[in-house]
């Protein structure tokens, strides 16, 4: 050894690249320095070895296996080193780590050879000098005895045992040492390791707590956490009586700034830690709520940087609950009360600090003022000033609490780290959040020029023709409608009888009563200006300057039940229902307002659109066709004209039955009309040649007269005079016939008959 | 050819740099002579000389930002100029760097992607964009510091480093794979390594503080935190010589705190946050 040390470090340091590059050589490299590096060596050659060791059993590139052999090796220049007086705390301290790193190498070496007592002996002379310093050591070596400790609870706490077949895979514990092993039995060992956990764990309830000793142990008790079940709870609520902010009422230096944050982070880290493996353990709960009061302390303590400020929640002098166990002090017990409940609290909750339901609920004003008068003075002088300032406190307290904003929630996602300068969603996700927030309100802020209120000038005056193309577009608009709702399939109607409200439901129905009203009713009296007399005159005229707006609307209605009369007769007799109708009342009103002033008569539209919607269907009526019936049948009012239309189908010998028929119903079913089809039925019979048979034994029963008179040779036109239905076809613009109303009017009836000879 | 100076105000070269952001870093000839920052500034810089007297020992450093791109690599620049073993990392899922619009980053993944593969892409994507947002000559900077981005939960911790990190500025003293002071550069950072090393069990039993300073990520403030962070380290650095001299105090380990402390003094724009975990 005729070496420098300089020279000396520097071999070692060649050896040490050596296997840093091939981790397989570690047993022969180790074995070669041990020598160089002993107990008897210089301090730089200590410290060096040392760490090398320290080094080398931490490796992740060390094979296990070997270095459990190289382990066994190195126990005695570990003793050595330890028992060294006054050795250099660095050299210490690597011993220390290489120790906990190979503890349980060596644990396992032992199940294995359960008769090597000198090795065990080593290692327990090892173990026992590292728990003597654990207390009394510099700084930097006790965080390592920490460490240490923690290696020790972990492998003499049972684990679990993924694979009883393969011991040597499994994670080293008791729980792979057999009940009877000679020199690690685990009834010995076990409780070892649970005095040992609780002189860890004390460390949190330490007056002064060292920053460096408290992040160390917390940063360890991660690992015994997660791996060993059965003392997890025992450490989570060791953490959770441990109070990091516990030195912010002495005098805040910098330093103890430093420690107080640094401790406090580091209790939330663990334990956000143990939050998000188990998220449904047993203690999450107590977990939060931990973690929340510490976030409320710090805010407090470290409110924007640099007030100063003690603890206001927890008293922590020699009040403090563990505190007050250990000196003894007694205190009077007090009733804490019930926290206020979360939400807008009343006056009078903020007030009451009973727990007794009852209490609580008296009202203090039933008493009357005489009897409060009495009570008063007594009360007041027993007070107890000592409960008066408490509940003054509690009151304040709440207030307080009350008035003050919820302290910020924690920023606990804990996912991977996101630069914030570079948004992580992308631009849709922006634009949604976006219309995610509240709108702005407008009164809350008011743009800087303020704009006045805007009004649209009022639209030039419409001229009629611009009027009448609107409106055009608007009823084309309608029809288009209907047009569209006829294809939807029929829903199934609801008969709602009386209360059925016209136009309510935006059906096809509803718009055909809108349409027929508009035709109708809208402009009813407005455009009617033309004498009766002249009627003739006026359509032509009308229909060159092309019409009113509600002539056009019937015209357009007309077309539009021509083009498929047969599913549109519904269409027809509502319309021509409305058009007598809005006949009638105009007709009312007009005589109603005759007080002197001539009115001119109001134009009747009903017998004018019935015959040409009649005209327009009689046609292409063929020998079956109900629909002639039941358009008859259903319009509210029958003249003479309509029952010629009906004989004129008797021209057609393939249709006679259907004359007959239509005839034959409103006889029977439409008594009003009943003189006038039955004078209707008697004409077929006596002129058409066809007709004879089918009507005869109709008149037979409703005329036989007639028939009777048949036999006498009588050859002159019936003696009504109705005529032939060639020489009476009306013209759709013929003067209207006065009406005959359908119901109640029966008088009418006779002079219904001589209209219509009149008509003749 | 002459040209009008009228045009000149449309010419985005001369119009699109609102933030000019610090030049290139000098080409790297650490041998030739003493570099000083980033910025190009010969610092003053009284520590330089204790540094190199101390016997050897240094203290291990490793930066860890969000893509191990701006601010880490300042510091791993700055620590590693002044010969202090380093490592850089990420602690983010992607390696992100603006790109044309606030939506549409360039992204890359970790450990796969050099920093001239970025370079050479990105200068031929839109050479005036990302020379004008300073991008390029970050990249410039990263790439004379080595590879590529790594991350931080992907990093072995303890594996050897000796191959291809050779190049990598730092690395000397860096070769086993550990470190004694980790240095994030934001809060997020900082919860996302101790809750990493939670993760990993600390199966090395090696102590490590790992401290934020926090800084704004852009290329001004990184500048500004990376001295901040060498005067940390220096600080911290000798401290720990301190107490290997004396042998017997109560270890350099105890006087983290304190020495934070002071130093949050020197820089109260850079808050800073410290915990002791374990490898």
């Amino acid at each position: 050894m005729t070496l420098s040390v300089p020279d000396q470090l520097a071999q070692l340091e060649a050896a040490r690249q050596i296997v840093l590059a091939d981790a397989g050589l570690y047993p022969q490299i180790v074995q070669g320095i041990l020598p160089i590096v002993g107990a008897n060596a210089r301090l730089e050659l200590r410290r060096w070895g040392a760490e090398f060791l320290a080094e080398t059993f931490a490796s992740p590139t060390f094979a296990s296996y070997q270095k459990e052999n190289s382990a066994v090796g190195v126990l005695q220049i570990l003793k050595d080193l330890l028992e060294k007086p006054s050795e250099d705390a660095a050299v210490v301290k690597s011993v220390v780590q290489t120790a906990a790193s190979i503890y349980c190498l060596v644990f396992r070496y032992i199940i294995a050879n359960p008769h090597d007592v000198p090795v065990w002996n080593q290692m327990a002379s090892i173990k026992s000098n590292i728990l003597k310093r654990w207390d009394t050591a510099a700084t930097g070596v006790r965080i390592c005895c920490i460490k240490f400790v923690q290696k020790v609870v972990q492998v003499q706490t049972p684990g679990v045992i993924a694979d009883p077949r393969r011991p040597d895979q499994n994670e080293v514990s008791i729980a792979l040492v057999p009940r009877d092993h000679p020199l690690i039995p685990p009834p010995r060992l076990e409780p070892e390791a649970s005095g040992l956990l609780d002189r860890l764990l004390n460390a949190f309830n330490e007056d002064k707590s060292d920053a460096v000793l408290i992040n160390a142990t917390l940063n360890c008790l991660g690992t015994l956490l997660r791996t060993r079940q059965s003392i997890a709870n025992k450490i989570i609520s060791a953490i959770l009586t441990f109070n990091p902010m516990k030195q912010a009422n002495s005098p805040m230096t910098p330093k103890v700034r430093v420690q107080i944050k640094s401790m406090e982070r580091t209790t939330r880290a663990l334990l956000m830690n143990v939050l998000r493996r188990n998220e449904n353990g047993p203690f999450v709960d107590r977990i939060k709520a931990y973690v929340d009061r510490l976030a409320r302390i710090r805010l407090d303590v470290f409110d924007e940087g640099s007030r100063k400020r003690g603890l206001p929640s927890e008293p922590t002098d020699g009040l403090d609950n563990n505190k007050r166990r250990r000196l003894g002090a007694e205190l009077l017990e007090r009733p804490e009360p019930e926290p206020l409940p979360p939400g807008p609290v009343s006056l009078g909750q903020l007030f009451t600090l009973t727990k007794d339901p009852a209490l609580a609920t008296f009202d203090v004003t039933s008493l009357t003022l005489d009897i409060m008068v009495r009570i008063i003075p007594p009360v007041l002088v027993r007070i107890d000033q000592q409960a008066l300032d408490q509940a003054l406190n509690h009151v304040r307290a709440r207030y307080l609490s009350l008035t003050k904003p919820p302290p910020q929630a924690l920023g606990d996602d804990e996912e991977d780290y996101e630069p914030d300068f570079e948004p992580s969603e992308d631009r849709e996700q922006i634009i949604n959040k976006a219309d995610a927030l509240p709108p702005e309100d407008p009164l809350q802020s008011p743009s800087e020029v303020a704009l006045g209120p805007f009004k649209l000038p009022q639209p030039p005056p419409l001229t009629a023709e611009d009027t009448m193309q609107i409106g055009k577009g608007t009823i084309s608009r309608v029809f288009s409608m209907m047009n569209v709702l006829e294809e939807a399939p029929l829903a199934k109607k609801q008969r709602s009888g009386l209360n059925r409200l016209a136009g309510s439901s935006y059906d096809k129905e509803a718009w055909t009563t809108v349409i027929t009203r508009l035709a109708t009713r809208a402009s009813a009296g407005l455009d009617d200006d033309s004498s009766e007399d002249d009627d003739s005159k006026t359509m032509v005229e009308k229909q060159v300057t092309g019409s009113s707006l509600s002539d056009g609307i019937r015209q357009t209605l007309w077309k539009f039940i021509i083009e498929d009369f047969r599913t549109r007769i519904p269409v027809a007799i509502a319309w021509l229902n409305e058009e007598w109708y809005n006949d009638r009342i105009q007709k009312q009103s007009s005589e109603q307002q005759k007080d002197g002033v001539t009115l001119p008569k109001p134009k009747q539209h009903y017998g004018k659109w019935m015959l040409r919607v009649l005209d327009g269907i009689v046609p292409y009526l063929d020998a079956k066709d109900k629909h002639l019936i039941k358009f008859l049948s259903e319009i509210p009012e029958i003249n003479a004209n309509v029952l010629g239309r009906v004989k004129g189908l008797a021209r057609d010998p393939e249709r006679v039955q259907l004359a007959v028929n239509s005839l034959l119903y409103l006889i029977l079913m439409k008594p009003p009309a009943r003189d006038i089809a039955i004078d209707a039925l008697e004409d077929l019979w006596r002129n058409y040649d066809d007709a004879k048979a089918p009507t005869a034994k109709h008149l037979a029963k409703w005329r036989p007269q007639v028939l009777a008179s048949e036999r006498k040779p009588s050859p002159a036109p019936a003696p009504n005079g109705v005529q032939h239905p060639k020489e009476s076809k009306p013209t759709p613009s013929s003067a209207p016939s006065p009406p005959v109303e359908v119901e109640g009017e029966q008088m009418k009836n006779s002079q219904a008959g001589q209209v219509v000879a009149a008509a003749g | 050819m002459a040209t009008d100076p009228r045009l000149a105000r449309l010419d985005p070269r001369r119009t699109a740099t609102p933030t000019q952001p610090p030049p290139p870093p000098p080409p790297a000839k650490s041998d030739q002579k003493p570099l000083g920052g980033y910025d190009g500034v010969e610092d003053a810089d009284p520590m330089a000389v204790s540094r190199n007297e101390e016997g050897g020992f240094k203290l291990k450093f490793c930066t860890v930002c969000a893509s191990n791109q701006n601010r880490s690599m300042e510091a791993h620049l700055r620590l590693s100029l002044a010969s202090y073993p380093v490592l850089s990392f990420g602690t983010g899922s992607l390696v992100r760097l603006p790109g044309p619009s606030i939506t549409q980053p360039n992204v890359y993944p970790f450990n796969s992607t050099s920093y001239s593969t970025m370079y050479q892409e990105l200068s031929q994507k839109d050479p005036r964009l990302y020379r004008a947002n300073g991008i390029l000559s970050m990249l410039e900077r990263n790439l004379k510091v080595k590879w590529g981005p790594e991350r931080w939960q992907d990093w072995p911790i303890g594996k050897p480093r000796l191959d291809q990190q050779r190049e990598d500025k730092g690395s000397r003293g860096a070769e086993g794979g550990v470190v004694d002071v980790v240095i994030t550069c934001e809060e997020r950072c900082w919860d996302a390594v101790v809750d990493n090393l939670l993760e990993r069990g600390s199966p090395l039993n090696r102590p490590v503080h790992i401290i934020n300073v926090d800084i704004k990520d852009n290329h001004e403030e990184a500048l500004v935190g990376g001295k901040g962070i060498l005067d940390l380290a220096d600080s911290l650095n000798q401290a720990a010589n301190e107490e290997r001299r004396s042998g017997n105090g109560n270890g350099f380990d105890e006087r983290v705190p304190e020495l934070l402390a002071e130093w949050q003094e020197r820089w109260p724009q850079l808050p800073a946050l410290w915990t002791l975990g374990w490898f």
